[in-house]
């Protein structure tokens, strides 16, 4: 969906160049993160989803040398 | 589906970002090496917030102008600047005044001459069509309630042929409709 993104407003070379899965232990290193949330998200989610809960991915991507800029 | 309005999002979003404190590295030292943290302001690293090095991946030289999308409190700015040299100019955009704040007293203790922060929305890039030859973001986008939008302000800002190199998260399989209207979730 993201890579779609990419692409649909003319980017090309598109490339996920790493894709990491990303888990409740890694939130937990956010300060952003509440113990009180992390626990809720321990509950609501099965713990199969613990480990790889999102993807962090790296993306890049080029605009072509001939491109024009779309209409804002 | 979208479980907030953009007004709403921006609100948690700025209070999150706003409040948040940090005295550890544990963020920073899980994607940058110890050479690249040791060199750099220590509230800029403990201030990390990112989900990745996207200026890893950015092949960045000499000369080059970069554009920061949310910088925080500006460690992917820094290490920007300091592989673009003083001939290169950086731009690090945050919308949340106090990150802004603290990137710019980062910047000024590091020294970095070739930079400039700046308080702005990612979907409205205070910059000219053509003007940078790479933008670099990390974790930012996915707070954005208008991906496509903010790509197509980087697409803009980007000169032909210049470059992008965002790190993010996304999801691969949908969560639970109560973590999705979560507040906490949609900060981070």
């Amino acid at each position: 969906m993201l890579l779609k993104k990419f692409f649909n407003v003319g980017f090309a070379d598109i490339t996920v160049a790493e894709r990491t899965p990303f888990g409740l232990d890694d939130l937990g290193r956010y300060p952003l993160f509440a113990p009180d949330f992390l626990e809720f998200l321990r509950r609501a989610l099965p713990p199969a989803r613990h480990r790889e809960l999102v993807l962090s991915i790296a993306v890049t991507a080029r605009k072509p040398v001939a491109a024009a800029n779309p209409a804002s | 589906m979208a479980h907030f309005r953009d007004d709403e999002a921006r609100s948690i979003i700025l209070g999150a970002y706003g409040r948040v404190r940090s005295d550890g590295v544990a963020v920073a030292a899980a994607f940058y090496g110890t050479e690249e943290l040791e060199a750099l302001p220590r509230d800029a690293v403990e201030m990390a917030l990112g989900v990745g090095h996207p200026v890893r991946h950015a092949g960045l030289r000499s000369g080059e102008a970069v554009l920061d999308l949310g910088c925080g409190a500006g460690i992917d700015t820094l290490l920007a600047a300091r592989a673009v040299g003083p001939t290169g100019r950086v731009v690090g955009l945050d919308m949340t005044p106090e990150m802004v704040e603290r990137a710019r007293r980062n910047v000024e203790a590091a020294g970095a001459g070739n930079v400039e922060i700046r308080q702005a929305l990612i979907e409205e890039i205070p910059l000219p069509d053509a003007s940078v030859d790479v933008v670099v973001s990390n974790g930012v986008l996915n707070l954005s309630t208008r991906k496509s939008r903010v790509l197509a302000e980087s697409f803009r800002v980007l000169r032909p042929g210049g470059r992008i190199s965002i790190t993010d998260l996304v999801l691969e399989e949908a969560l639970p409709e109560d973590v999705l209207k979560s507040p906490a979730a949609l900060a981070g």
